[in-house]
């Protein structure tokens, strides 16, 4: 477990949420959270706690503090709430909260939001109801267990008589909140596990849904902007002259790069009446760049140079048993070495705010993950206290890790402040694609040893990527012990084992990208085990299940089993072993991340250069689902992205920039490399509800490469398979 | 030089330069903001709307051009969100962020006139231009398909 998630847990244990340790990545802020204290009350209504208003028309309003980017979250969390509120969804009205400690941590990302809000919202929701039952029982003067809440009313078991939500407020409003409000076990869910309709589907249909690139302002202005290439690199001179003779053109900003954690890169903008206008201009800059130190970044070099220093003796960061006693004695000995490449998020919305410097206050409209981490970079920026910065969180166009960097709003202000009037900017997609915090490239080597009896007995680790917390902080140069945990508390239990780290200096920003790390480790151990599977002349299913129940270790017997349990499943809802077409094979993959369970098969065919997937079978333990339709879209879409990246997408770099532009060189994946049949099963719903935005994505590659070889006979180490 | 453009059945005219590109005119000018900026260079079909009722890529598509024309947006498909399309959008629970489902749909309105009963190999194709990052490709296949039959029936 990260030190970040060990904080969060430890937040989650506590009814007040307070200050905690700055982990890796200063993720974790200081969040004050009073659940069940506060209890303000207004003339017209009363919130039993940050999340719930009811007026007194019982038009009930729920707060989502976490932010939405498609995943749904502002949907199943709310209804959770409605479910122990006993509210009627259609009397709902979800809304958005903007920056503010009241609704606890909002930095979503790590596939945390359900895993650490679902118990508290809960409790909002039940203390909510048992205020409403409280007045009811003061009115009709009888206790309050004769009285029971249904669908906005409170009724009377004794003579049936009921009385409305709305019309209850003023009393309850003047109430304890309680303490420990009880919750609903899970027979009496209302909402919870059901497939509930998203609150804000009807609206994106339409096209009136408000992205932080659609958010208007009278007197608005428009900007573009175009970034140092190279990470460290500077603006060395920029000839304004014929940009500020262009139409519409309002002002040319030369922005500094700004080395705070998520500020900018440093580049110019041009800021103008609309956004062609400022984008015309911007061509007409004339910019010459400093390189800096990174100006040699070379990615098909880096990468053979990682394979290099993971294929000699690396930093010892772990070790168990003797490593060297298991090869010995081993009747198989197998190694190899898997290599992948950087990824970019590609939101189809790319990073956009509008933001209004004004001398007394800064006002913000962001599609963003992470609105206290906006609220703390342009305080910095600004020179102000980070409270004194309003974010209102939009709705993200996609985000998948990327949004929770506001390099993006930290420009917006600097025009902002520079013309003083609110500037909205939308980076062109070439600047998206270019001025990213990307996904590490890594390489991998694995050597192990099989002993008679088929067991796995030695497992020799080394991975070298450049880690995230280089971002923050240069001197980090290869993976630390915990980004290294993934390996070392594999649910494999492998009882002899080494883990060693390679050196990597990063030589571009790297952030976290839907599923992060687990990427590459889910691909190496899967297609490893494939391999060692086939040397063994066993069918990889019953060689993955041999490798779980040869786990003795009594700590990680949970794991095991949850691990086995999708295994099986998937492999059922595959047909695992069925007789397929010439040239057609399955591959199987599993992994534990971000505390779920997730197993695939994938049926594919090979023909000559062209890799079809024909079908996705996924078993699914990500605890208690919420919601199943929401929660089958989540895997669906890690299905697509996990397709993409295997086959197709690299962000590579020459010259210390990036050669990618758009989506003909950074080719997502379309609807017809899409999978015919895409099949997503949920088990271990007596489980704690734990992470699904993220774990969906580890799995399909291994299980795609490894049916691949099934299919062809050929391996694949090193992806993509298909670089454009 | 000026430009009359009726978008959404209302007539518009401008004097903007008639290089811009239709989508920032009706992004940035007009505020429809239901058409959506996702490449610029027509590889993503985020921006798409009818000219005439043909779909086009508005970012490859500019004032000039659009002079004359009738332009239907994402925001005049429908009175109240009831193509057929934007009722199978939501049986299926198609949208994830949603940011690039206006232009899916409006894709997929002009290729449903002229192929009202496609197979999925003619839905793929059809749809080979406009990209899902959410991956929502299974669900739009399927919303098509829904709305199709449900416009054969009617």
């Amino acid at each position: 477990m990260s030190t970040m998630q060990k904080d969060l847990n430890a937040i989650t244990r506590r009814n007040f949420l307070k200050a905690s340790g700055l982990s890796a990545g200063g993720l974790i802020i200081g969040v004050s959270f009073p659940m069940g204290l506060l209890g303000s009350v207004d003339s017209a209504g009363f919130e039993p706690n940050a999340f719930v208003y009811i007026d007194k028309n019982g038009d009930t309003t729920i707060y989502c503090g976490r932010c939405e980017m498609g995943q749904g979250i502002s949907t199943a969390l709310p209804a959770a709430v409605a479910d122990e509120l006993e509210a009627d969804w259609s009397r709902v009205n979800v809304l958005q909260g903007d920056a503010d400690k009241k609704y606890g941590p909002q930095a979503t990302g790590g596939s945390r939001s359900i895993n650490i809000m679902l118990e508290p919202m809960r409790k909002a929701g039940a203390a909510g109801k048992e205020m409403l039952v409280a007045a009811a029982a003061q009115i009709w003067n009888i206790p309050a267990e004769k009285c029971y809440a249904k669908l906005h009313h409170v009724y009377n078991r004794v003579d049936d008589r009921s009385l409305p939500y709305g019309d209850l407020v003023a009393i309850a409003s003047d109430l304890p909140v309680p303490d420990e409000p009880v919750l609903k076990t899970s027979d009496q869910f209302r909402y919870i596990g059901k497939p509930l309709q998203r609150h804000d589907q009807d609206e994106m249909v339409v096209g009136a849904c408000v992205y932080g690139a659609d958010k208007k302002l009278p007197g608005m202005k428009y900007a573009a902007i175009r970034h140092v290439p190279v990470l460290g690199g500077s603006v060395k001179s920029v000839d304004k002259i014929e940009a500020l003779a262009m139409p519409g053109v309002v002002d040319v900003v030369e922005i500094p790069r700004f080395n705070k954690p998520y500020g900018s890169l440093g580049g110019v903008a041009v800021v103008a009446d609309n956004t062609w206008n400022a984008e015309q201009a911007l061509k007409r800059l004339k910019i010459e760049f400093e390189a800096g130190e990174n100006g040699s970044y070379d990615t098909q070099e880096y990468k053979k140079q990682l394979v290099k220093n993971v294929e000699a003796p690396a930093k010892n960061e772990f070790e168990k048993g003797s490593l060297e006693t298991a090869f010995k004695d081993a009747t198989i000995r197998h190694k190899a070495t898997y290599v992948g490449g950087h990824l970019s998020h590609s939101p189809m919305e790319p990073m956009a705010s509008l933001v209004w410097v004004q001398d007394d206050k800064c006002e913000i409209w962001a599609s963003t993950q992470d609105p206290e981490g906006i609220q703390r970079t342009i305080g910095a920026y600004l020179e102000r206290e980070p409270e004194d910065i309003t974010v209102h969180v939009m709705m993200a166009g996609g985000a998948f890790g990327r949004k929770f960097k506001c390099d993006y709003v930290q420009e917006a202000a600097a025009c902002s402040k520079a013309v003083g009037a609110p500037v909205q900017m939308t980076w062109s997609r070439k600047e998206d694609t270019r001025t990213g915090y990307y996904h590490s490239c890594s390489a991998q080597h694995i050597e192990a040893s099989v002993d008679a009896k088929g067991k796995v007995t030695g497992w020799l680790h080394r991975a070298a990527f450049p880690p995230i917390a280089s971002t923050f902080n240069p001197e980090v140069v290869q993976p630390s012990a915990s980004d290294l945990d993934a390996v070392s508390k594999h649910p494999y239990g492998i009882e002899n084992m080494r883990v060693e780290s390679g050196m990597a200096k990063a030589h571009t920003r790297i952030g976290w990208y839907r599923a992060v790390y687990a990427i590459f480790y889910g691909f190496s151990f899967n297609v490893f085990t494939d391999e060692l599977a086939h040397k063994a002349g066993v069918d990889s299913l019953q060689f993955f299940r041999n490798i779980y129940d040869n786990n003795q270790d009594p700590d990680q017997q949970e794991q095991v089993k949850r691990s086995r349990a999708v295994l099986d499943k998937a492999a059922e809802m595959a047909g695992w072993g069925k007789k397929l077409p010439a040239n057609h094979g399955m591959g199987i993959a599993v992994h534990h991340s971000f505390e779920s369970y997730v197993a695939m098969v994938v049926h594919a065919e090979v023909d000559g250069d062209s890799i079809i997937v024909h079908r996705v079978d996924s078993a699914v333990d990500c605890g208690l689902v919420l919601n199943p339709d929401i929660a089958t879209a989540q895997m669906e879409g890690a299905v697509i992205m996990g397709v993409g990246l295997t086959l197709n997408t690299e962000v590579r770099f020459k010259n210390g920039a990036v050669v990618n532009s758009n989506f003909h060189n950074y080719p997502v994946l379309r609807i017809s490399e899409t999978p015919a049949e895409i099949n997503v099963s949920f088990i271990g719903q007596d489980y704690r509800p734990t992470g699904l935005g993220e774990p969906g994505v580890p799995t399909l590659a291994p299980a795609l490469v490894n049916a691949v070889f099934a299919a062809s006979g050929k391996r694949y180490r090193s992806l993509p398979i298909k670089p454009a | 030089m000026s430009f009359s453009i009726t978008i959404n059945g209302q007539l518009h005219k401008t004097d903007v330069d008639g290089n811009m590109p239709l989508l920032w005119f009706l992004r940035d000018t007009l505020e429809l903001t239901g058409t959506k900026y996702g490449c610029g260079i027509g590889l993503c079909g985020s921006c798409t709307v009818h000219v005439d009722g043909k779909a086009v890529r508005s970012c490859k598509t500019t004032v000039s051009k659009a002079d004359g024309k009738a332009v239907t947006t994402i925001e005049g498909l429908s009175k109240d969100g009831s193509h057929p399309l934007q009722i199978a959008w939501l049986s299926n629970n198609v949208s994830q962020c949603g940011y690039c489902q206006p232009g899916q749909i409006m894709s997929a309105a002009d290729f449903l006139v002229q192929n009202p009963d496609p197979s999925t190999e003619e839905i793929d194709a059809a749809m080979q231009g406009n990209i899902c990052r959410c991956g929502t490709y299974k669900r739009i296949r399927l919303a098509i398909a829904d709305a199709a039959e449900q416009m054969k029936g009617a």
